[in-house]
């Protein structure tokens, strides 16, 4: 399957959440897949902290759910995280972790989870996260986010996506400071707090 | 670290606004993990790295909550690559409490290493900080380092050495 179209699954189920989302070509792919959540997106180029900073998030906002759509690659970069979430069971995290078995944009070299070999879900299991699956189908990733997306526990499905995507997209615009800006003002208005506030007078 | 040290650093937190502290334990500031725990006011989160906790701590900074990352200073190098991301290429600050580890008076040499590596690493971070020696000082370090990151949106550290971890 397509993790591009298993974003245009995930997007019509998403309305009051926020996404804190990885790099590389998944940036443009959830731009374009998901413009209603533009503004509830943290749109970074991370490698490694996508799903802790998703999980201080939900620590943060614990009335709220929080989407990580994460990556192998990301994942395996700090599987610390996995028994971080299991020690602390936040009650309204939703893992995604796009396995397309590649650092698709450093050149599609290979990750280690190419060779079959290496189980993320499994691994997600044996870090004490009960709910992580693995999908193969649309179907089947479909119903992992509506599962995911109302479950009371860490919830995890590694979603395995075909390697090369050549897709023609509109290209996000902006940086990392802007997105930042935008993502927090959507936080402030949404929650009715002030995170970046004004400066003292002198 | 001494009892009035441990108080001084959650007096700090408290005034600072903190409510989350994410920490990975060491020896020097041992007295202060159980304490953050103990404390009703603060959620604590050990973690398996520094640089998870830094993350972890970005995160609650988006939220609205302020975080606190706690660790030994040789945790920065760890801590760099996602400060580096967050911090330089997003504008998301973490403060950060480390003990000081290395400096002159240390008389164990694995832990040579980190008092050479951290000024080097917070300036290539280019994120500021103060080396605190007196218990007096402590408290109002911690504060200073909210009010500089939250105007700057940047990191910034609080590093305990001398006789406040000895």
């Amino acid at each position: 399957m397509k993790r591009y179209d298993c974003m245009k699954a995930l997007a019509p189920l998403l309305k009051d959440e926020l996404v804190i989302l990885s790099l590389g070509a998944s940036v443009d792919e959830w731009y374009n897949a998901a413009p209603h959540m533009r503004e509830a997106s943290l749109f970074q180029q991370q490698l490694g902290c996508v799903t802790p900073e998703a999980f201080g998030l939900a620590v943060g906002l614990p009335h709220r759910r929080i989407v990580s759509l994460d990556t192998d690659g990301g994942l395996l970069f700090n599987l610390g995280i996995l028994a971080t979430l299991a020690n602390e069971q936040p009650q309204n995290l939703f893992v995604v972790v796009w396995d397309n078995k590649k650092y698709l944009s450093a050149g599609g070299h290979r990750t280690h989870t190419e060779k079959g070999v290496v189980d993320l879900a499994a691994m997600a299991r044996g870090a004490g996260i009960e709910d992580a699956y693995s999908a193969t189908s649309l179907e089947e990733f479909e119903a992992h986010c509506r599962a995911g997306l109302t479950a009371t526990r860490p919830y995890l499905v590694v979603a395995h996506v075909e390697g090369a995507e050549t897709l023609d997209l509109k290209r996000k615009p902006s940086d990392g400071r802007e997105d930042k800006y935008v993502f927090v003002r959507h936080v402030e208005q949404s929650e009715g707090v002030l995170i970046m506030g004004p400066s003292e007078k002198n | 670290m001494k009892a009035e040290a441990v108080e001084a650093v959650i007096r700090g937190l408290k005034r600072a606004g903190v409510s989350v502290a994410s920490y990975l334990p060491e020896s020097l500031m041992k007295e202060l993990y159980p304490a953050l725990d103990a404390d009703p006011d603060i959620r604590t989160i050990p973690v398996t790295n520094e640089g998870e906790g830094a993350a972890i701590a970005a995160g609650v900074f988006l939220s609205g909550k302020r975080a606190v990352l706690v660790m030994e200073n040789s945790g920065i190098r760890a801590a760099a690559e996602p400060l580096a991301r967050v911090g330089l290429g997003a504008g998301i600050p973490v403060v950060m409490i480390m003990s000081y580890r290395g400096e002159l008076g240390e008389a164990n040499w694995w832990a040579i290493p980190h008092g050479i590596t951290m000024e080097p690493m917070l300036d290539a971070l280019r994120t500021p900080y103060r080396i605190v020696r007196e218990v007096a000082e402590i408290e109002q370090a911690i504060v200073d380092a909210y009010r500089w990151s939250y105007a700057r949106y940047h990191h910034s550290a609080v590093v305990l050495g001398g006789s406040v971890v000895r």
